[in-house]
């Protein structure tokens, strides 16, 4: 197209309308001509595609969050990167119909601009639809990385939206008691809609009758992130979102307080029971985007700008050696700890192999008191947090196990999944401090938690709770856990002990911070090449070792590998050589002289 | 009242009728009603009621998550699993009014459409009054209504997707025809409708709501081969009537497999295939898998079908891995370390050893693997007390608890299998069993079938350890190994087996078990040696029979012949070759597992005491009571290497 028409951020609408005229034009010839569009699309998606990403668009599209939501205008275009947190199946639209002689199309909105007449021509699509949330334990930097033209304060601001949070919730019960009182009017009582919803799941669910209050969009318990989005996707198989997917959705949003209204005294009570699971989300707090573009997010996604260079090993070697230094510092001059710590920022999940994984490399540093948690573990936790796009860290006490809620669980009640700790992105990175476990009883609920850690540690994988069974959802998140002795509760790959000589305060400058996070997502994404000839010495050598050493089993050396591997990776190199392999063998040979 | 019709007699009858009644089933079913009111009519005059026609049996079924605007009005057939029911709403179906003013009644008027037009006027010509009519609940109409939630089933939801729902619209008979939980089939018409914002807007929101007209509903879970009941040998009573085609074509595939010759090394083969070597151990695990039969006495007696198993061997021959993979396999396999397990609690404590500062998880396993493998790792390190529980499970497979002065007895018919290292860390092999882990014989006599795992240096092994490792960091094709039955398939084959296939002994069977039993025990009558040595006790014969009749199961035969007896002798064989031979002697002895002393040595021992009597004797006789012990072991201490135990007790009796 030749310069846009329409102000394709202010007035998306307008633009897909008008390409839908062209295009049904176009296709007049037929008897039905906008049955060919049915799942498809007629060119809008491309004239948006190539104004974002090709004429830099993209940068004009403001970000919704959840400081501008109210602000920003309905009907226009924004950006929204969060989560695939749910699920809700698809919604059948009437998506185009017939106004007297034309057709108009309700495509990428929730209400039709013109009115619709009663009996009239129409064809019936579908959507798909999807609740995001801000990523879990997203860090700052992420969202500096993509400023939308009117930034704003990104920073969550936590109680004003818990404040508002409250007051809808009283909303909620406001509404719900005056359709009571317009029940009892009507022929049928309404009484009989609230006893159904308990009667059949009563006993199993007493509990969840208390969450769902906090069921309403923003369940979320990581502070600050109480807010979600209703994506709706048109034009694509489901299959290609993944739960737990991360993505940039560009589309209209739409807000119409109307469609929250709930429709009393409608002549219909029955189908108030097939009730639409949106209906619990208010568009007032969970703004609707119709997505006309979509792509997910890698964490390299999140670097403020693309460096275009080459990672060639010369330069990443350069990076590596001040990112380890830093590390270094950070963990008190503890060298063997820094190079495991780098090994495991840098690991990701590669292949599944029926219940092996290979490729994780969780670490456990042991050594650590309260008091050493409180300095070293800080500071860890800080720099993780500047490094890593998504992580989160976790004090690891009775208390958490037996209160947290770890594994996500379908409320069936409300047919919406409830999150969970462990609902979690590809490549999070989850800390554990368990400086702070104490002996005490575990409550049922404690021994369900533990056991998904432990399931997490071992296999990288989470189950996800449906009620009348439970679903293995795969995950690749790193696992550090800081801890005494040998924690056997979150049993980890490597155990390091940790031997701190001094306590520095180290500060790292923007600058380095950034080639790090840069460095990280490179390495982590680098392909990884076989070549043949070495198998055969370090199978020679596996053999040797073995003969040495009869404890060792199977997984000391597929850890062996896994770290000679990485620190392949860590110089930039594609496939692993020799060299690589005896460093891995010789940080492993200084670990084991430390476990004695 | 309705009649079945099952949708394929529709077509073998008419195919285009078949696919009309598809396409348009709101206009084919009114018809065909009409047709089966007709001939109900002529059949019994004096039928009254209202019948209904409901097709079955689709001959395609859709899934939940492909239903899509095209559907719309049409019949469609679905298989879910009811997460929700709504109560029983009941429906107005005829209404009657009372005119206020002079008590007249109206006619029944009929509701249309949800809608009950209400007679503005009073219809009696006396009356008239306006605005005067009210309705009489007690004399409508009403039908049952119901809304339930169907979700789609596990195994229909793709990877990284949540399960999609619809909702399902019940009318008379079958409301509360399934409950949340059930696996059913659903046929009935797609519908959507339009959500109007209210009745004075005059726009309608673009958004149709979709639900299914159910038209018939039916059960499936009854048949399915799922995990959860998969050990559950008690419900017999599965009707096989309502299996339905693809349940059939799973079993007819298992059965094959069943008829294969080598069924038996496939089997063992897919057990944790990327472990090596230790075949005979894998056929063992096997066997606990398949399990005996549980017997109950009339007399109330019981006889256990599961088989216990205990695995020793040095660290780092993947004895654990072995435990994890069992784990995997056993519906209800619980994977708990021996250190620190409860065995009962059914909370957990967390402990922390006041040394290292490492955190231990105790957790009770046993209860929580009933009709499951209770895999443990760490055997030896676990506490005498929790052990002491083993005692009952193992032979009674019940725990009894007792906590606030209730004593409960919960049912634990689990199968153990543990593994423990060898006290010294490494195997001793000039000891015994006993002495090598330090567990009471007492329960090691519980165990079926106790397996060695010595590390062997063995290069070739090694070897194959290392590649297999190398193959699954670079990715090498090379994985794919024939002739081995995946996870699932291996899971529906041992839970098909062991829900379905109860074998029975045969008379040539329960033969060669008694001869081979006798056989066994003679053994031990060398004919050098003064006293007998037990090679065989009762408690064998029981783990013959068990292993025989697992064996069965195995080629889902419902006789155990001959050929399981043999392999079942040879079984027990290899596992007690390794774990009950006497070092001093280098014949198999029973009594060293159950009472943890060699038969040869108890005659040493039996030596020494008649010594020591005769010793006390003769001091007595000397130089009357009073005596030091140290005395009494002194000259005989240098002779034999005894524990002093056994000597002090000895001059007391």
């Amino acid at each position: 197209m030749v310069g846009p028409q329409y102000d394709l951020v202010g007035n998306p609408l307008g633009a897909v309308r008008a390409t839908f005229e062209r295009a049904a034009a176009a296709e007049s010839g037929g008897r039905d001509p906008v049955a060919a569009f049915r799942s498809k699309d007629w060119g809008a998606s491309e004239v948006f595609r190539s104004f974002l990403f090709e004429q830099g668009g993209l940068d004009k599209v403001p970000l919704l969050d959840a400081s501008n939501l109210g602000l920003i205008k309905p009907n226009t275009l924004v950006r929204f990167r969060g989560m695939v947190q749910d699920m809700l199946g698809n919604e059948f639209y009437a998506g185009a119909f017939k106004d007297g002689s034309t057709w108009r199309t309700n495509k990428f909105t929730d209400f039709s601009p013109f009115a619709m007449p009663h009996p009239c021509d129409s064809h019936l699509w579908e959507r798909h639809l999807f609740h995001c949330v801000p990523v879990p334990g997203q860090n700052s930097w992420t969202l500096e990385s993509s400023p939308g033209p009117d930034l704003r304060q990104m920073a969550n601001c936590l109680t004003p939206e818990q404040r508002e949070k409250r007051k809808r919730d009283g909303d909620d019960d406001a509404m719900d008691v005056s359709e009571n009182g317009n029940g009892g009017s009507s022929s049928c009582s309404k009484k009989p809609k609230e006893d159904d919803v308990q009667i059949p799941s009563s006993s199993a669910e007493m509990p969840a009758s208390e969450n769902v209050p906090q069921m309403n969009g923003n369940d979320h318990h990581i502070p600050g992130s109480s807010f979600s989005c209703l994506v709706k996707i048109y034009d694509m198989p489901e299959s290609q979102v993944k739960l737990n997917d991360v993505a940039e959705f560009i589309g209209v949003y739409t807000f119409d307080p109307e469609l929250a209204a709930p429709n009393d005294n409608s002549d219909d009570i029955m189908f108030d029971l097939i009730e639409d699971v949106t209906a619990q989300l208010p568009p007032s707090k969970v703004p609707r985007l119709h997505c006309l573009v979509w792509r997910k997010l890698s964490s390299v996604d999140f670097l403020a700008k693309h460096p275009a260079v080459e990672p060639l090993p010369s330069l990443l070697k350069g990076i590596r050696q001040s990112l380890l230094s830093h590390l270094t510092l950070v963990l008190g001059k503890d060298d063997l700890a820094a190079n495991c710590l780098l090994l495991h920022l840098l690991s990701r999940l590669r292949t599944r192999v029926d219940v092996v994984t290979v490729g994780r490399l969780s670490l456990n540093f042991t050594g650590f008191n309260r008091e050493s948690v409180s300095i070293f573990g800080k500071q860890l936790n800080t720099l993780i947090q500047g490094l890593m796009p998504y992580s989160q860290a976790i004090p690891l006490s009775i208390e958490y196990l037996n209160t947290a809620t770890l594994q996500p669980r379908k409320d069936n009640k409300s047919g919406r999944l409830v999150t969970g700790v462990l609902q979690l992105p590809q490549g999070a990175h989850l800390t554990f401090d368990e400086t702070l476990l104490q002996s005490g009883s575990l409550a049922s609920k404690g021994v369900e938690n533990t056991v998904l850690l432990k399931n997490l540690m071992e296999s990288q994988m989470v189950e996800y709770d449906f009620e009348y069974y439970k679903l293995e959802m795969a995950t690749d998140v790193q696992l550090l856990t800081l801890s005494e002795g040998k924690s056997n509760i979150l049993p980890s790959d490597l155990v390091v002990p940790f031997r701190a000589s001094t306590v520095s305060a180290v500060n790292a400058t923007s600058e380095e911070l950034e080639s790090w996070r840069w460095y990280l997502a490179t390495v982590r994404s680098l392909p990884q090449s076989s070549e043949p000839e070495i198998y055969q010495t370090i199978q020679d050598e596996m053999v040797s070792a073995m003969r040495n050493d009869r404890s060792l089993g199977c997984t000391e050396l597929s850890r062996w590998l896994t770290m000679a591997q990485i620190t392949a990776s860590s110089f930039g190199e594609k496939s692993l050589s020799l060299e690589h392999w005896q460093m891995a063998k010789e940080l492993e040979r200084l670990r084991k002289e430390r476990m004695q | 009242e309705s009649l079945d019709v099952d949708a394929h007699d529709v077509f073998d009858h008419d195919p285009d009728l078949y696919g009309k009644m598809v396409r348009y089933p709101l206009e084919v079913l009114a018809i065909f009603d009409i047709v089966l009111m007709d001939l109900v009519a002529r059949m019994e005059p004096l039928f009254e009621k209202h019948i209904q026609t409901r097709i079955y049996n689709l001959k395609s079924s859709i899934c939940l998550r492909n239903l899509n605007p095209s559907d719309i009005e049409k019949m469609v057939s679905i298989k879910g699993m009811i997460i929700r029911c709504s109560s029983v709403i009941p429906e107005l179906k005829e209404a009657v009014f009372r005119c206020l003013v002079c008590g007249f009644y109206s006619e029944p008027v009929m509701v249309d459409r949800g809608r009950v037009t209400e007679p503005h006027i009073c219809q009696k010509e006396q009356c008239k009054a306006s605005n005067s009519m009210t309705l009489v609940h007690n004399r409508c109409r009403f039908a049952d209504k119901q809304i339930i939630k169907l979700q789609e089933t596990p195994d229909e939801i793709p990877e990284g997707g949540t399960p999609h729902t619809v909702s399902v619209l019940m009318h008379d008979k079958l409301v509360d025809a399934g409950k949340p939980g059930d696996r059913v089939e659903i046929t009935g018409i797609y519908r959507a409708m339009s959500i109007r914002i209210g009745p004075s807007q005059r726009t309608v929101k673009s958004i149709f709501k979709t639900y299914i007209d159910c038209l018939h509903i039916k059960k499936t879970d009854k048949s399915r081969l799922h995990i959860e009941d998969s050990m559950d040998t008690d419900n017999t009573n599965a009707s096989k009537s309502s299996e339905d085609g693809h349940v059939t074509d799973k079993i007819d595939k298992l059965k094959e497999l069943s008829k294969l010759p080598d069924i038996y090394d496939r089997l063992t083969r897919s057990l944790a295939p990327n472990i090596w070597e230790l075949d005979d151990v894998k056929r063992g695990l096997l066997c606990q898998l398949f399990g005996g039969n549980a017997l109950r006495l009339p007399s109330g007696a019981n006889f256990r079908g599961d088989i216990n198993i205990l695995l020793v061997g040095d660290p780092g021959t993947s004895k654990s891995q072995l435990l994890q993979y069992m784990h995997k396999l056993s519906p209800r396999g619980i994977y708990t370390s021996g250190r620190g397990s409860s065995a009962v609690g059914l909370t957990a404590y967390v402990a922390k050893d006041p040394e290292t500062g490492e955190t231990v998880l105790e957790s009770g396993a046993l209860v929580l693997s009933d009709k499951g493998v209770c895999c443990i790792d760490e055997f030896d390190k676990m506490s005498d007390n929790a052990r002491s529980m083993l005692h009952e499970v193992m032979e009674q497979q019940t725990v009894s608890i007792a906590k606030a002065g209730i004593i409960a007895s919960l049912n634990a018919r689990t199968s153990v299998l543990a593994c423990a290292n060898p006290s010294e860390s490494r195997y001793n092999p000039r000891l015994s069993v006993i002495d090598n882990i330090h567990l009471p014989p007492t329960l090691l006599s519980r165990f079926d079938l106790i397996y060695l795992i010595l590390d062997k240096a063995d290069e070739q092994t090694d070897r194959r350890l290392a590649k297999h490792i190398v193959s699954l960091h670079f990715e090498n094709p090379e994985v794919v190994e024939h002739q081995v039955l995946d996870l699932s398939t291996l899971v529906a084959y041992i839970s098909y087996s062991r829900k379905y296939i109860h074998p029975k002994l045969s008379d040539e069977a329960a033969e060669e078990l008694t001869r081979g039993y006798v056989a066994m025990r003679q053994r031990g009558n060398n004919p050098g040696s003064r006293k007998k040595v037990i090679t065989a006790t009762a408690r064998q014969i029981e783990s013959l029979i068990r292993l025989s009749e697992a064996l069965a199961r195995m080629r889902f035969s419902e006789v155990v012949g001959v050929r399981d007896v043999t392999e079942a002798f040879r079984l027990l064989e290899v596992a007690m070759q390794q774990s009950a031979t006497d070092h001093a002697t280098g014949t198999i002895d029973m009594d060293l597992i159950m009472t943890g002393v060699s038969s040869s040595e108890r005659q040493r021992r039996d030596n020494l005491v008649a010594a020591i009597r005769d010793l006390v004797m003769e001091k007595m006789q000397l130089a009357g009571p009073s005596m030091r012990m140290a005395e009494v072991k002194k000259p005989y201490l240098s002779v034999h290497v005894v524990c002093p135990d056994t000597i002090a007790i000895c001059p007391l009796s």
